[in-house]
């Protein structure tokens, strides 16, 4: 299995490098209204996925036959607070959590500051949640924000 | 516009958008798991950081599938630059080069200070664009289209700030 996810990150990084998705100029393009591209592309893949997320649901199996387990993500006030905050690190950076690992396999440099930060910046969420967790209504510490 | 890396030309976004939703497929149907990066960050944190949150059960049991595909991830922008023209090191970085125009070791600030948000508001989100713009919205979960809503308007809000009042540039 770990060959699948594998080869998965291969061809997921190799289209956001190419689709301008990994570019710091495609995204303040996005940002500030002059270039539809991550537009279209964001759309496009939700159009696509939901149906085929759907169908799957549907059918209640992976392909090997798992029993589909997938948990949905909890409502809380870091939904709000937390993606303002990554909508800031998003337009800062250039670069989304995904697009940061293929920068870095492109060879930009500036990437590697950026992941730096992004881990210190995770660790530090780990490190005060306890402390969150009341003011965000963040749900119980063995659960987590959410996995995604 | 091409590309920063090499000046290729971009995929068609609809090809692109296409590729992305067979990928978040297959990790469902292949391997019953939801598309989601940010959580990496805390697979990689839970590797030297003691604190009970990276002990929790999504974070260990993730790392054996998240810490491969994020490894994918790297070699795909890898292989990307290599069969694309070569892979060489570089600084550059497109109109932020042209606007601000700042060298190298401002570039590492003003990316650890981004990475730091990044980091910080994905986990405090519970996801990122994978997990919550695309899965989420695909699986119809309403705190993901909250959460879209708040890091589209606040990453509109900082580039309009930076490129049109901060560092405004001509055509830009």
């Amino acid at each position: 299995m770990t060959r699948i996810y594998l080869i998965l990150g291969i061809v997921f990084g190799f289209i956001l490098s190419r689709s301008g998705a990994a570019d710091y100029d495609f995204i303040q393009g996005m940002f500030l209204f002059t270039e539809f591209q991550l537009y279209g592309i964001i759309a496009v893949a939700v159009l696509v996925t939901a149906p085929g997320i759907w169908l799957i649901k549907r059918r209640g199996h992976t392909i090997f036959g798992q029993r589909l387990a997938i948990e949905t993500k909890p409502f809380h006030r870091g939904n709000v607070a937390g993606g303002i905050l990554f909508g800031i690190g998003w337009s800062i950076a250039g670069m989304c959590p995904g697009p940061m690992l293929v920068n870095i396999g492109e060879g930009k440099l500036y990437a590697i500051a950026a992941l730096a930060g992004a881990l210190v910046g995770a660790g530090l969420l780990g490190s005060l949640y306890p402390a969150l967790q009341r003011p965000f209504a963040l749900p119980p510490l063995k659960l987590g924000t959410g996995e995604g | 516009m091409p590309l920063i890396l090499h000046d290729l030309p971009p995929l068609h976004w609809a090809l692109a958008g296409l590729g992305i939703a067979g990928v978040t497929l297959a990790l469902l149907f292949l391997a019953n798991r939801r598309l989601g990066i940010s959580t990496g960050f805390e697979d990689v944190c839970s590797l030297v950081l003691p604190f009970p949150y990276f002990k929790r059960g999504a974070v260990v049991s993730g790392r054996e599938w998240r810490l491969p595909l994020l490894a994918g991830l790297v070699l795909g922008g890898f292989l990307s630059a290599a069969l694309g023209g070569g892979w060489q090191p570089t600084w550059a970085l497109g109109v932020f080069d042209q606007a601000i125009g700042w060298g190298p070791a401002a570039k590492v600030a003003w990316m650890f200070v981004g990475g730091l948000f990044i980091g910080f508001g994905t986990r405090l989100a519970g996801g990122c664009t994978s997990g919550h713009g695309i899965f989420g919205l695909a699986n119809l979960e309403l705190p993901s289209l909250v959460t879209t809503i708040s890091f589209l308007g606040a990453g509109i809000v900082t580039s309009q700030i930076v490129y049109r009042v901060l560092f405004p540039m001509v055509g830009l």
